[in-house]
This record gives structure tokens, C-alpha cells and sequence, in this order.
């Protein structure tokens, strides 16, 4: 075996096995690194930096987060629920086992958005702060909720 | 280069593959911070650091066994002593740069970039060499004799 085939050999199976471990594994890196994203100015910073990090959303900031696949958790009672969901939320009235799920789901650092009834039902922020507590870390309340996303006839999802 | 006594390069052979296994494994375990100790040194372009972090580390595992098992040994010393003499150059840059970083060697955790480091890879460059470069080798499995005879 020459030298060339043995350099072959060891750099394409480091790259194969290095391709592969990294797939498999749930703390695999992307391949390219990338840059820190730049704050633009004081405000962006601060609302980085401050506390709480429960933050509202309006409905237009909504759709635009659920077009992109974000999670959207349902704070309303389960008789409501009738009525529908918003596409793709998750709803239980069990806070633990929601943490659970949303943990499950896309871990306790990722962003995700609560929503109840309407502008004024609050359970959506009582939720936010109960999640908070439980260690999620940036959570968005949809201001608005249910009322004005049917509001606005944008699609909704009935329960079986 | 016939003068060293064949069991003399298998015991620098073994001590060198260990070395090289050991190295690999908190870098196989965690490729992010390995990634970020490359980017320290401020001279991999293009975010490749992270694409380093994932397949070096296995080629130092390869060639640590290949050294350690007599497999594919000349390979396994050639590569382990470029992979020394760029080590040597990267350390270097970062020492002449003023650069306050973790060596991210593997050795030893939270080892900074300094002189030492260098004679230690030097040191570890002259191991590869005799490995390389001895024709009166032994116990080596594949290929059965040294491609140097």
C-alpha cells in the first residue's frame, strides 16, 4: 500500500466518520461558523440585555413568526379549544407536562410564542412567567391571541 | 537511520499514537469548543474552523491507532508529523501576534499557547521522523514491511 493510497485513506475516512458523527449526534456544529450577529444601535442591545425576557408580539410579527416555523403554545382552558388552534400549537393545561413538551419539542432556549383568547384574557403572560420560571428563556406573547388571528381569517386548525 | 534498535521506535511509536488518541477525545466530545479554540487563533478563514473541529479530530484518533496497532504506520507518521508542523507554525503565529489563547491541543485542560508548546511539538515532530524514516521496523501488521525498505 503506498503512501499516497494510506494518506487517502486516512483523510477520507476521518472525513466520512467526522461527516457522519456530526449528523448523528444532537451537539453537532454547523460546518461553516457563523458570525455573531451585530446589534444595530443602544435600544437593541438593552432589549437584549434586559429583564424579562418575555417580550410581546403583535399579529402581523405573529404570522410572520409562524410562517417561519416557529413554536406557538395555546394558554387557553381546553373547553376553548374547540373552537380550533393556530396551526401547529401545542396546548395542555398541565404546566409541568407542557414544559415538558415544549423542552421535548425545541429545547428551553429557542423562542416560542404564547397566545390566549384575546388582548385582554392574561393567561398567556401567567403562562410565560410559569414557563420563565421553569427555565425557558425567551418566550413571546402574542398580544391579541386567538380573536385577532380569526379576526384577521388567517387559517386556524379544528381538533378532531 | 538502522542504528535504532526496533524495539526503541515501537515504544516511541506507541507513546506517539497514545498521545495522539488521547488528544482526540475531548475534541471528538465537544467539536463546538474545539471550533472556538481554532478560531482563536485567527487565521482559518471562511468559518472553516468548525469544518476542522469535526474531521481532524478522527484523523488524530486514526492515526493514534494505526501508530499504537502497526496499521498503515508510514501514513500514520507522515500525517501526524505535518499535523505537528502546522501545530508548531500556528502556535508560533499566535505567540509572535501576542495572542493570549488556549492552545486547544488536547492535552491538557486550559493549557495556554507558549514556548513550551512548541519544544513539546518539536519533540513529538523528531518522534514521527525516527518512526518515519527507520527502516529496521517491527511488529507492523499492514502493510507487513516499511514502504522506506
Amino acid at each position: 500500500m503506498s503512501y499516497k493510497a494510506q494518506l487517502t485513506f486516512f483523510f477520507s475516512f476521518s472525513v466520512l466518520v467526522g461527516l457522519i458523527s456530526n449528523s448523528v449526534r444532537s451537539d453537532g456544529i454547523s460546518w461553516l461558523a457563523e458570525p455573531i450577529d451585530a446589534i444595530s444601535g443602544p435600544n437593541d442591545a438593552l432589549s437584549i440585555l434586559g429583564e424579562p425576557e418575555i417580550r410581546e408580539v403583535d399579529l402581523n410579527m405573529a404570522r410572520s413568526l409562524h410562517q417561519s416555523g416557529i413554536l406557538f403554545v395555546d394558554a387557553r382552558a381546553e373547553e376553548y379549544l374547540t373552537e380550533g388552534i393556530i396551526p401547529g400549537a401545542i396546548a395542555n393545561d398541565d404546566v409541568g407536562f407542557l414544559a415538558e413538551q415544549i423542552d421535548y419539542l425545541i429545547g428551553t432556549e429557542k423562542g416560542f410564542v404564547i397566545y390566549c383568547s384575546d388582548d385582554d384574557c392574561g393567561s398567556s403572560e401567567e403562562l410565560a412567567y410559569e414557563l420563565q420560571d421553569l427555565g425557558f428563556s425567551n418566550i413571546l406573547v402574542f398580544k391579541g391571541g386567538w380573536k385577532s388571528w380569526t379576526d384577521a381569517g388567517l387559517k386556524i386548525e379544528k381538533n378532531e | 537511520m538502522n542504528k535504532i534498535h526496533p524495539i526503541f521506535i515501537i515504544i516511541i511509536r506507541v507513546i506517539l499514537g497514545c498521545i495522539f488518541v488521547y488528544a482526540s477525545y475531548d475534541k471528538i466530545l465537544d467539536p463546538g469548543k474545539f471550533a472556538r479554540d481554532i478560531a482563536n487563533y485567527h487565521i482559518v478563514p471562511f468559518g472553516l474552523e468548525n469544518s476542522i473541529a469535526i474531521i481532524l479530530p478522527w484523523l488524530e484518533l486514526l492515526i493514534g491507532l494505526g501508530l499504537i496497532a502497526g496499521i498503515m504506520v508510514d501514513g500514520s507518521a507522515m500525517i501526524s508529523g505535518g499535523l505537528l508542523m502546522i501545530f508548531i507554525i500556528l502556535i508560533l503565529q499566535a505567540i509572535l501576534r501576542g495572542f493570549n489563547i488556549e492552545c486547544g491541543c488536547g492535552l491538557k485542560e486550559g493549557e495556554m499557547v507558549g514556548w513550551s508548546k512548541i519544544l513539546e511539538n518539536i519533540v513529538f515532530l523528531g518522534a514521527s521522523y525516527l518512526v518515519l524514516k527507520q527502516k529496521n521496523r517491527i511488529l507492523e501488521f499492514y502493510p507487513k514491511t516499511p514502504l522506506s525498505q
